[in-house]
This record gives C-alpha cells, structure tokens and sequence, in this order.
C-alpha cells in the first residue's frame, strides 16, 4: 500500500462528493428540515393554540356547568371560551340543534354536553367541527376529569388541592452512574441517542450511497481499468473510503455547526421553539458523549463505507446495485430499529451482546452510553472489536475487489466470493 | 537506473479463471526500446496476458519480469498503460482529469497539472482543457485518455487496441506519437487487430491463440521464414482467368490486383510464365508473405473469428 497514492484517490473522491449536487442539497437539507421540524412546526401549533376555541356548555341537570366552566377558563392553549353555559332537558337530537346549526354556522366551535352517570356522577360529550386535535381533546378531557373528581371528593373529606397537586405530578427519574447521579435523564437520552443515531444513519446513507454509485459508474464506464494501471485495487479502496469518510465528517461539521449556533443563538430567541424542544442542553451534549460519539461515528462510518463500497464493486450496473445496497444497509436499520429496545433495556444481555457486535456497535453502543453507562472496559471493547471487524472486512473486501472490479456484464456469485475470500 | 536488454519478459506464464484458462505457458520477450506488437483474435487472450503481465491480475504461475522488476507494482510508474477498456469521469474538467490521472502515474500536483497543459496542446485539445470531459466526443476521449498513458514519460507503454474508433487524421497523429515514444527511448507493446499498423510500426511481434503463444519473433525474420513466397500481380484480363492455376494454394483476387500464395514447392517462376499465358500482366513482384497473411493462415482457420477478418482487411 502507498500512501501518497491513496491520498490522491482520496482526494478526487473527497472533492468530487463535495461539489456533487446531492452532497450540496443534502448538506442545508437536512438542517433546513431539522430546523422546520423544531421551530416552524411549534409555530404552527402556537397559532393555533392562540385562536381562541369558542365552547358552549350544556348541562342536562349535573349541576357541574359552572365548575367546569371555571376548569375550562384555566386552560391556556388553546384558551377557550365559555360562550354559554346552559340548562338543557336532554342531550337528544332535538335539543341539541340549535347548538349543532351555531356550530356550522361558525358562531361557536364546539359544544360539551354534561349528563348524569349513575356510576361516575357525570359524563360529558363534546360536539364539533374539528375533533382531531389530540392535545385540545385532551385538554378539554382533563378539564371535564377535575371538574368530576372535584364533586366525588367534596363527600369524601379529601382535600382537594392535595389531590389535583398529586394528579400533576411525574415520576422523577435520576439516572445513577459510576460518575454519580443525574437528574431526568430518559427524555433526554431517548432525545439525544435518537438524534445521534439519525445523523450516523443519514451520513452513511447519503455519502455511501454515492460512493458505491461512483464505484459502479467507474466500473460501466470502464474507467476503473485506467486507474487500476497505477493503483493497486486495495489502495483504490482506501482512497475511497477516505475522501468518503472526508466528505461524511465536512458534511457531520456543518451539521453540528448549524445545530449549535441554532441551540445557542436562534433557540433562546424563540420562546415557543424552547417550550417544545424541551430538552435541557446541557444534559444532551456532555462533553463525554461528544467524543464516544465522535469515535463511534467515524469508525462505524468507516465499517459501512467498506461494505457499500464491496457491494458495489460486484455490481456492473446501478440497478444491480440499489438491490444489492439494501442487503448491506439492512444491520444498519436493524441496528436502527434496535437503540429503540436498548433505550428500554440498557441492561439486558441481548443489550450487551448486540452492542458488541461490529455492525451494531456505533448505534447500539451510543445509546448505551447515553441512557445507561456500561461499564468502560465493555464500551472500549466493543470500540476494539469494531476495529478488528473493520480490518478483518477490509481485508476481506480488498480481495473481493480485486476481482470482482473487473468483471463485466456478470455478477460473480456468492460461492465465487467465498472462494476468492479463500484464496490467499 | 540500469537499462536491461529485456523490458518485459515472462516465462511460462499461466493465469486461469473459473472453468477457462486464459494464458497458458505463454512466454514473451520484448526487447528494450522496441515497438513490440501483440497479435491474436478475439478472445485469444491478449487483454488478460498484458493484466497478469501488469500485475493487474495475479498469475497462477510462471513468471514476470517487467523493466528489471519481477513485481510489476513496484515499477508502476514506470509503465503506462492504456487498457481496451478505458473510460474517463464524465463530470470531470479535461484538464483535472489529465491532471489527477497523471499525479497517480506518480508526477506530483505542479508537475501534472503543467504536463495536462502541454499533452492537451499537442494532440490539439487546448480549447477544451476547461470542459468537462463527457462533453468531448469519443476520438477526443482517445487522445485523453491516450496522453494519460504517457504524460509520465514512461519505459514502457503498454497499448490495448489504441485505434479503435479513431478517423484516419487522429490514426495519423496516434501513430506519430507511439514513434515518438519510442524515439524518446521508451519500449512500446502494441496489441492491435490492424496488421497494417503492425506492418508499419512493430519490429517485433507475438501471435497468441487460446492464450498460447503461436508465432513469435522479430517480424522481419518471420516474413523472411517464410521465403518469397507470395506473387504480387496487377493485371487487365476476365475474372476467373487466374483461377485454377498450379502450383497455388491460395489466391486473393480483386479483379485488377492479385495475390496469390505459392505451394511450398512450388517453382515460382513456372507460375509466373502460366500466368502470362492468361492474362496481360501490368507489374509483377515475387514478395514475402504480409504478416495479415500469416494472420491468418495461423489462426482464420477459426470459425470463431469473424472479427479477425474483418480487422485484417479494414
């Protein structure tokens, strides 16, 4: 292998990706998207939280119409209304007409109907226009509960405030860790592990999907012959990966830049963006974490790359190898798809296991780290064992590329493979 | 650096895929400072023998020795190679591409880019250096991708089909540039269908057929093997009155040129004078065999070589 031979195909490679297009799109896409996702969306929601929600209450003799209007009033988004509240003789089609026209006309945007229950006292029903909003729905739900609960606990003797102050209650969670105890560490952690996992699972997608698609295109265009005069095909290989794995880490640079400058300048700015994100900052980005990720993001980008760029080097055309890139994307959505359990599960064997092997390592490791610390010696050998696995698949692919990259019009078969993995 | 006799040699030289064998114990010796031609149909295993000879290919057996080296690697940027099967970035600017495809023949970034400039010059592409290269046609292609294989002034340049798909003006200027090289003290190995070329420009050749070697040696001594044993004719006269004349095992008749092989014992002069008898003969020339001659009396035999013919008479 030869250094400066491997620079100069890594450095193409880099700056072809850099200037493609998909790169480029890509690279403000994804914050662009991001950014929507956590301000504009918020925004949206804040306006209509703001519309205030016109409601008439209807009471068929539970007596609870005042008390509920009170509740109803607490409620700030959406702030709603209490247009009328009403004595009424039933809840039957009839009666209710006059409500129901009001509702289409749009003078009011709803209506609750209170009836008695036997069993709870009361029930209500609400009547509207729009009925899919789960957040108001269950708002208004909330309101018609504490109104109820409100008159079960008059006869009880209960004090009251003690009981609506334990029904707004959560369970605080602290996480304990060999470094010691911190406070609410779940949402956090299932935020951030989440958010980790994506940026991995987006860059690898992205970048090694245009790799293996240049790959295939060096091979149809023939081009990869003239290469392969002055380059050795293992050097090629890592020439590739490299200015790949470049080109990830830029794009990974302005991610997080725009990540950071948006939770350290924009965030704060935007009252409701911050409301809704929810997140304590300093609990996402402990310094600890940034570098676990840092080397788990390299090295599990660098495992991927050399598969996608295996796979293609046995594809002779690109619809051989948007088939055939599934095969190799598939531990990385399984790897995807498990964080979810091992959020759940920090601790359980198959935790421990999955987390130390190779293809899974980067994601599953990382949330491991994040909700629950394994010890260190398990998340340095899950580290070294990604490691080997990338050399011993390097290995392996170095050779499968030799000989596959020059076949033309076929496809060498899996046994075909084997049999040159074998050979030495 | 030493310059040994020999550029490339390899001895019993085997290379075998799945079910067939590629090269089969070939042996071939090219002398240094040379225009070395390799012949053989299709298929006969020309491209695979120069990519085990190249170290492209891992031999199965035998050996290599390439410019003093027995691992072709080691010497890499020494050689040049433009493989049959060349492509080029489309989305690259021709100059970059020149550029990049001579710093990894080992020229350093100044150098390349410099080197691009000039290359680009002389095959008469300087108006396109900044295009990008899918937008050249596929002759301009050539000449890039021709430049690439010698921007590093290599030892040895080794040529895969130059020709195919050049207009007679670039086939002019193709070969200029591989006499060039070899002015230039460069050893060149030329695998080509067109024995016209062969004839003008190799000293040396090998003919391989199913990955063996078939005929080798310096072409002048092979045609000279082969005795005067050709008859060159221009003649007026009907069709079909040269046919059927004693002594000859072959004919070639265009109705107003003729050639026409003798049997190998036959009196060549006894010939000449039937020929005399049959038609009026405008110039006669007793003549060596043409290496397309020996092309295909080695190996147009094969029925499975259409393309042979039709490349020995374009």
């Amino acid at each position: 292998m030869n250094v400066t031979q491997i620079i100069k195909i890594a450095r193409r490679e880099f700056l072809a990706r850099v200037r493609s297009r998909a790169f480029i799109l890509m690279t403000i896409m994804v914050p662009a998207f991001m950014a929507a996702y956590m301000f504009v969306l918020p925004l949206l929601f804040s306006t209509t939280g703001t519309e205030t929600l016109r409601v008439a209450v209807l009471d068929t003799g539970t007596d609870l119409a005042d008390a509920l209007a009170d509740r109803l009033a607490e409620i700030d988004r959406p702030r709603i209304d209490v247009t009328e509240r009403t004595l009424v003789p039933d809840d039957s089609d009839e009666t209710r007409a006059p409500y129901s026209d009001a509702v289409r006309r749009e003078t009011i945007d709803g209506y609750l109907v209170l009836v008695e229950d036997p069993v709870i006292v009361a029930r209500a029903r609400y009547y509207a226009r729009e009925t899919g909003n789960p957040p108001m729905l269950r708002a208004l739900e909330r309101a018609v509960e504490s109104t109820i609960l409100d008159r079960l606990l008059v006869d009880t003797g209960v004090d009251v405030a003690q009981v609506r102050a334990l029904l707004r209650s959560d369970l605080g969670t602290t996480t304990i860790s060999a470094e010691g105890e911190e406070e609410g560490g779940f949402e956090a952690a299932f935020f951030s592990t989440f958010a980790l996992a994506m940026l991995l699972y987006m860059a690898v997608i992205i970048n090694g999907q245009g790799m293996a698609l240049a790959i295939v295109e060096e091979k149809s265009s023939r081009l990869i012959e003239v290469i392969l005069g002055a380059v050795t095909a293992t050097e090629f290989m890592t020439g590739k990966i490299l200015g790949v794995l470049g080109s990830g880490l830029t794009q990974l640079a302005v991610w997080v830049g725009v990540a950071l400058f948006g939770l350290v300048f924009v965030l704060p700015t935007l009252s409701v963006g911050a409301e809704i994100a929810g997140v304590d900052l300093a609990s996402i980005l402990s310094i600890e974490l940034l570098v676990y990720f840092s080397i788990l993001f390299t090295l599990g980008y660098f495992f991927y790359s050399i598969l996608f760029a295996t796979v293609a080097a046995t594809c002779t055309s690109t619809e051989e190898l948007s088939q055939a890139l599934f095969a190799a994307m598939l531990p990385l959505i399984v790897a995807l798809f498990a964080t979810f359990y091992v959020l759940a599960n920090p601790s359980t064997l198959a935790t421990r296991v999955l987390s130390l092997l190779p293809p899974f390592t980067p994601l599953v490791m990382l949330a491991r780290i994040n909700v629950l610390p394994p010890p260190l010696w398990e998340v340095w050998l899950g580290i070294m064992l990604l490691v080997l696995g990338i050399l011993v698949t390097g290995w392996l692919s170095a050779k499968i590329f030799r000989y596959a990259l020059l076949m033309h019009g076929k496809r060498p078969t899996l046994p075909e493979l084997l049999g040159v993995m074998r050979a030495s | 650096m030493s310059t040994p006799a020999v550029a490339l040699r390899c001895q019993a030289l085997v290379k075998r895929f799945a079910d067939t064998i590629a090269v089969d114990h070939l042996d071939l010796t090219v002398p240094t400072g040379t225009i070395f031609g390799l012949l053989g149909p299709n298929g006969s295993g020309k491209t695979s023998a120069i990519r085990t000879m190249l170290g492209i290919y891992v031999p199965d057996a035998g050996s290599v020795e390439v410019l003093g080296s027995s691992d072709p690697m080691a010497v890499r940027h020494r050689i040049g190679y433009l493989p049959e099967e060349r492509g080029l970035y489309a989305k690259m600017k021709v100059i970059d591409q020149l550029a990049f495809l001579a710093s990894i023949r080992g020229l350093d970034q100044k150098e390349a880019t410099r080197r691009a400039g000039a290359w680009l010059e002389r095959v008469g592409l300087a108006d396109s250096a900044q295009s990008p290269t899918g937008e050249l046609s596929k002759g301009m292609q050539q000449k890039v991708q021709f430049a690439s294989a010698v921007i590093h002034d290599p030892d040895l340049v080794v040529l895969d089909e130059p020709f195919t798909g050049l207009d007679p003006v670039n086939t002019r200027l193709l070969k200029e540039l591989i006499l060039e090289q070899r002015k230039r003290g460069a050893t060149v190995l030329l695998s080509t269908h067109l024995m016209e070329q062969v004839e003008a420009l190799c000293e040396s050749i090998c003919l391989i057929d199913h990955g063996r070697a078939v005929l080798s040696g310096v072409l002048a001594d092979i045609k000279a093997s082969y005795g005067r044993n050709t008859i060159d004719l221009e003649y007026r006269g009907t069709a079909g009155a040269l046919a059927s004349v004693p002594g000859v095992r072959r004919c070639e008749d265009t109705g107003q040129e003729a050639r026409r092989e003798l049997e190998p014992d036959a009196d060549a002069q006894a010939v000449i004078r039937s020929l005399l008898d049959r038609v009026e003969i405008q110039a006669v020339r007793l003549d060596h065999p043409h290496i397309e001659e020996i092309y295909l009396e080695k190996v147009g035999h094969r029925e499975t070589a259409p393309d042979t013919t039709h490349a020995a008479t374009a």
